[in-house]
């Protein structure tokens, strides 16, 4: 094969007579013929196929020092000497060769099939490209850090990528100005991630696809369609502080800031807490939390070691209602709760369930529970009420003392009760304002004609705790009777549930405002 | 210069004119500084650095051109690769250049590698194996900065680009994948020996710009492939 060699002119005046053999600028590239060196030549040449398919190939000897013929010649595939039965000679100067049902090729930059003289010697070679064409990619999914890029991840089908190489592309154009555009910033977020950093509109769907192409053939993934405003999250909220509440053994005050994009771009948001003993992997959830900075958890374990992440969900962008996407976590803060001093109140009746996630208020949770346990108390026609303290004091005016009509006790399921403790009459002179002070949820079980009512406080587990709802809908409850002599249990909410689901046979009531009767 | 569209050789050559016009990094040393010893020592160790990258980027590169590329004792023809500066060289001549020499061919040596390396045309290489080679390509520029430095501290001028090069592809048939396998084994190759010798030709200047207390012996040994 003759080749051009660039002639001195290439060489500087200014270059010392060379001891070396002549540099020559490295541009030049093409092959040169050495002295017979390169003397065969396979056909094809670098041939793309599919996989179970055949190929036929030849290697051709020319030129011709010392007797080089077709005699001796011996083709490998990938180091390997082939079979002499896949060879036969075609004619003085021509091996052929024939496989079948080629298997996908072992690199991607292409399976090396060398046409070898009888010596070992290479004199030729030609890539061998075997694979499949690429399947759709899937799953896109985008999201916008400020509105004004956009990342998006998909993965890529399953064939076709591991044999030969694929190249994915990701195109996006207005839903209605026709103009595709192509991503160009690739691997961002892992290897089939694209980052689109600017020119981006608001305001009109985005049509956004992916091509995968390779030597074989191309795939085009669904498109998808979204706004750029649908999909906007932000970085995870900074300064996440957790720390102890006081002497408070089983809570913990967690602190952090709202992520600075949100008051560039007038969000609100929303969050979500995540906490775990240290030793453990289960997560438990709060979901409740809206657009406070800050969050009490309670219902902990003494003396341990807990993390807490937050993250973040940007919504009402330019007054939509919708939700954002979710930040990631923030890095895990570390806090302990206070060892226990004392041991628990109520002589050991008060022992916290188990480890369920507790959520939903528990508000709910208690009323199903009243409501199993006037089914399963040994007095019939029990009705419960349940007042808060604000609607304990409205009530105080309406509710009279009449109510409680006095006639004895009612003994409780003994599925729910700790203790063997009858019932016994509430004082007359104990007031709804009196207990409703205590701050706690009042239950008020009106018996019939002839019996007493039962005043139950239930309040947290762990004393006297003021909040909202939302902020002590995971802790466990205390269910005490009033006066305490009555009897005292501490049960978490979920666990009501599963408490009832060991007597079998009960439904939990549906409603859950009112009145049960 | 041909510069066709999507045409790699132009484009190549227009990175290498673009290298031959990099302007020479100054040399580390300021004016009453303590001479070309630092910047010599520098070189060194710079090149026992790339030798070492050297090492893992060829492993891998090597895997993915595929058996028998990776193969230890693979030894193909060299072919396009009589282009590359060779490192070989007689022990008497090697010993008995003069330092601006020297300096010369590992300068003009590491341009036209650098230029080839960066014209790896290596698109479907993983993601992964491009970053280490262009890695790699910095760090060679990196050397060459130095040895410009070393070569001002001197006061020898760097070599010129030449005039009147061009790109030429010759006739024939387009190179194919397999030659420019075999190419970048060469390429490989020929930067491992080149920065071996360098370490040499380092040692060998530092010894003569600083007279060493104790005398040291230095082995050497011409390779050839």
């Amino acid at each position: 094969m003759p080749a051009g060699r660039p002639g001195p002119a290439a060489q500087s005046a200014r270059r010392p007579p060379p001891l070396l053999p002549l540099l020559l600028l490295c541009v030049l590239g093409a092959p040169r013929a050495g002295s017979g060196a390169h003397t065969a030549v396979i056909s094809p040449q670098d041939p793309t196929l599919l996989i179970g398919s055949s190929l036929q190939a030849t290697c051709s000897v020319h030129g011709d020092p010392s007797g080089a013929t077709a005699e001796g010649l011996y083709w490998t595939l990938n180091g390997r000497r082939l079979a002499p039965e896949l060879s036969r000679v075609l004619n003085a100067s021509t091996l052929a060769l024939a496989l079948a049902n080629l298997n996908g090729s072992r690199q991607q930059s292409g399976d090396n099939l060398v046409c070898h003289a009888r010596d070992g010697s290479i004199l030729a070679g030609s890539c061998l490209y075997v694979g499949l064409p690429p399947e759709k990619p899937f799953n896109i999914s985008c999201w916008s850090k400020n509105m004004k890029d956009l990342t998006c991840r998909w993965t890529p089908g399953a064939h076709g990528e591991t044999f030969l190489h694929t190249n994915y592309s990701l195109k996006y154009k207005l839903r209605w100005y026709g103009q595709d555009n192509t991503c160009e910033e690739y691997h961002t977020v892992g290897p089939h991630s694209c980052h689109i950093p600017k020119d981006l509109a608001l305001f009109t769907p985005y049509e956004i696809w992916v091509e995968a192409t390779n030597r074989l053939g191309s795939a085009r993934s669904d498109v998808l369609t979204l706004d750029i405003l649908d999909v906007v999250t932000t970085d995870p909220p900074p300064d996440v502080h957790v720390s102890r509440v006081g002497g408070l053994e089983d809570q913990l005050s967690v602190r952090w800031v709202s992520p600075p994009a949100l008051k560039d771009f007038l969000f609100q948001a929303k969050y979500q807490i995540r906490y775990r003993v240290e030793d453990s992997v289960d997560w438990k959830v709060v979901d409740d939390v809206s657009n406070q900075t800050s969050c009490r958890l309670a219902g902990l374990k003494p003396g341990t070691v807990y993390f807490v992440q937050v993250r973040c969900n940007p919504f009402g962008i330019y007054g939509s209602k919708k939700a954002g996407i979710w930040s990631e976590w923030s890095h895990p803060t570390a806090a302990s709760t206070p060892r226990s001093e004392r041991p628990g109140p109520g002589g050991g009746a008060c022992e916290p369930r188990g480890g369920e996630p507790s959520s939903g208020p528990v508000r709910r949770e208690l009323k199903q529970f009243l409501g199993w346990l006037k089914k399963h108390a040994y007095c019939s026609n029990l009705s419960f009420r349940l007042y808060d303290q604000w609607r304990a004091w409205m009530q105080k005016s309406h509710k009279t003392r009449n109510q409680h009509r006095t006639r004895g006790s009612c003994p409780r399921a003994d599925g729910a009760r700790r203790e063997g403790h009858p019932l016994q009459h509430p004082q007359d002179t104990e007031t709804v304002e009196q207990l409703q002070t205590k701050g706690s949820l009042l239950w008020e079980v009106q018996q019939t004609p002839g019996q007493s009512a039962t005043w139950w406080s239930v309040t947290p587990a762990s004393g006297q705790s003021r909040g909202r709802l939302g902020d002590i809908s995971h802790i466990p409850w205390c269910v005490t009777g009033e006066p305490p002599s009555l009897g005292r249990f501490c049960i978490k909410p979920k666990v009501l549930k599963n408490l009832a689901d060991r007597f079998h046979g009960f439904n939990y009531p549906t409603r859950v405002d009112g009145n049960y009767k | 210069m041909d510069l066709r569209a999507g045409d790699s050789w132009g484009m190549l050559a227009c990175l290498c004119a673009v290298l031959w016009h990099l302007p020479a990094v100054p040399a580390l040393n300021r004016t009453g500084d303590p001479g070309p010893g630092p910047s010599i020592q520098k070189t060194y160790d710079l090149t026992r650095y790339l030798e070492h990258q050297l090492r893992s980027l060829a492993g891998t590169y090597l895997n993915y051109l595929g058996p028998p590329f990776n193969e230890p004792d693979f030894n193909p023809p060299r072919l396009g690769a009589e282009t590359l500066p060779r490192a070989t060289v007689n022990l008497d001549v090697w010993r008995s250049l003069n330092d601006k020499l020297r300096l010369t061919q590992n300068y003009e040596a590491y341009s036209h590698l650098l230029c080839y390396l960066r014209g790896l045309d290596r698109q479907a290489a993983t993601a992964e194996l491009r970053r280490s080679l262009a890695h790699f390509c910095t760090s060679l520029q990196g050397l060459l900065g130095s040895i410009a430095g070393v070569m001002a501290a001197l006061g020898y001028p760097l070599p010129q680009p030449l005039p009147g090069a061009e790109p030429t592809r010759a006739p024939g048939p387009a190179h194919g994948d397999f030659l420019q396998k075999m190419d970048d084994f060469w390429l490989l190759k020929e930067l491992q020996t080149w920065l071996w010798r360098s370490a040499k030709d380092f040692n060998r200047l530092k010894k003569k710009t600083q007279p060493p207390p104790a005398a040291v012996t230095l082995h050497l040994e011409a390779h050839g492939f």
